[in-house]
């Protein structure tokens, strides 16, 4: 995994949950649904935000379309960062 | 973020994809937004090679929430102007629960403009439905917070305290701070012989034991070209339970409009 972009996406994390955003360390475990309790819709504004960072290389919508709704209600950080890294 | 000003309310509206057809994504009520979609149906169309546009209606998500109009009349205005600021003369349009209504209407206000209808647990507006919408919203405090709690779940994290919170203070804010229950409750039904005349193609996904159980008979009767399944032990909440099937019957449907160029 790449330090770089685990502390981009905390960055993005911070920026979508601002004052509610979690004290506890963001790592490759931390778990959006049950540690972040982000909702459906801050999600989407995630996706934005990783898509302005690295552009049209880093295909978030299609990777969510290849999963299923369990897949996503379980995801975690580290999926989102090992996703990114695996297109850069 | 998308944001578009079609007249006087400034709405959230995801595009993804490039492709034929366009397809509109509608949510439903009061604790939906366009991340239903998103994480369903629209990307995966958009996967398959369409372009999928998800808004959020007003009051809705992260688009803003006025005070007034809220009535189907001016929410299909919201809708007419995000195709028009983005240049769609024509969309496939599905919609969930209340945004079934919306594209329904949409596709009996502009038919020249809706390819095809998909409609997923969709109100369709029969008699009284203004009514029974307006008495399950103008619920109060413990009665209200279990109406969301039952009829609005959202699936991700919906177990979260943070996220019980914000649903009952998002869902407080639309229904006491705004007009939204006045105007759906002024706001006419779909009229059968309107439904009747529709030519294009039509999905219709119901769940048996919903509480919307009589518009598959309805849709059948009025729109015999109209492909419409009802899924043994689901409810009005379809769209969750049966999540797969739901997503693999909108983007075979969809595919059905790419030949046509």
């Amino acid at each position: 995994m790449s330090e770089s972009t685990l502390h981009a996406i905390t960055g993005m994390i911070g920026e979508v949950l601002g004052d509610e955003m979690v004290d506890e360390p963001i790592t490759m475990e931390t778990s959006f649904a049950d540690d972040l309790e982000i909702e459906s819709i801050e999600l989407v504004q995630l996706a934005e935000l990783v898509e302005a960072r690295w552009g049209e290389k880093v295909d978030f919508n299609a990777w969510i379309a290849g999963q299923s709704i369990d897949d996503v209600i379980s995801l975690t950080v580290g999926d989102l960062v090992t996703f990114v890294d695996s297109c850069l | 973020m998308a944001e578009i000003t079609p007249h006087d309310v400034t709405l959230h509206v995801q595009t993804t994809g490039s492709g034929s057809p366009a397809v509109l994504f509608l949510h439903g009520l009061v604790m939906d937004n366009l991340s239903s979609w998103y994480f369903t149906a629209g990307t995966r169309v958009a996967r398959d090679g369409a372009t999928a546009v998800l808004m959020d209606l007003r009051g809705h998500g992260r688009s803003e929430r006025p005070a007034t109009g809220y009535g189907v009349e001016v929410l299909l205005a919201d809708i007419v102007g995000v195709l028009d600021h983005l240049g769609h003369a024509q969309v496939v349009v599905a919609g969930n629960s209340f945004g079934g209504q919306l594209a329904a209407a949409l596709a009996i206000a502009h038919p020249e403009r809706v390819q095809g209808v998909v409609l997923v647990d969709a109100h369709l507006g029969a008699e009284g439905w203004g009514d029974a919408m307006a008495s399950t919203l103008s619920l109060t405090g413990e009665a209200r917070d279990t109406m969301i709690a039952t009829h609005f779940q959202d699936w991700l994290g919906r177990h979260s305290t943070r996220k019980r919170t914000r649903l009952a203070d998002t869902a407080r804010a639309l229904v006491e701070g705004t007009t939204l229950v006045a105007d759906l409750q002024a706001s006419p039904g779909l009229e059968d012989d309107a439904i009747a005349q529709w030519t294009m193609p039509v999905l219709a996904l119901y769940g048996q034991d919903s509480d919307l159980r009589d518009e598959p008979d309805r849709l059948r009767r009025l729109v015999p070209h109209a492909d419409v399944r009802v899924f043994e032990g689901a409810t009005h909440s379809l769209m969750w339970e049966r999540t797969a099937e739901v997503v693999d019957a909108i983007a075979g449907f969809v595919a059905g409009f790419r030949c046509e160029g």
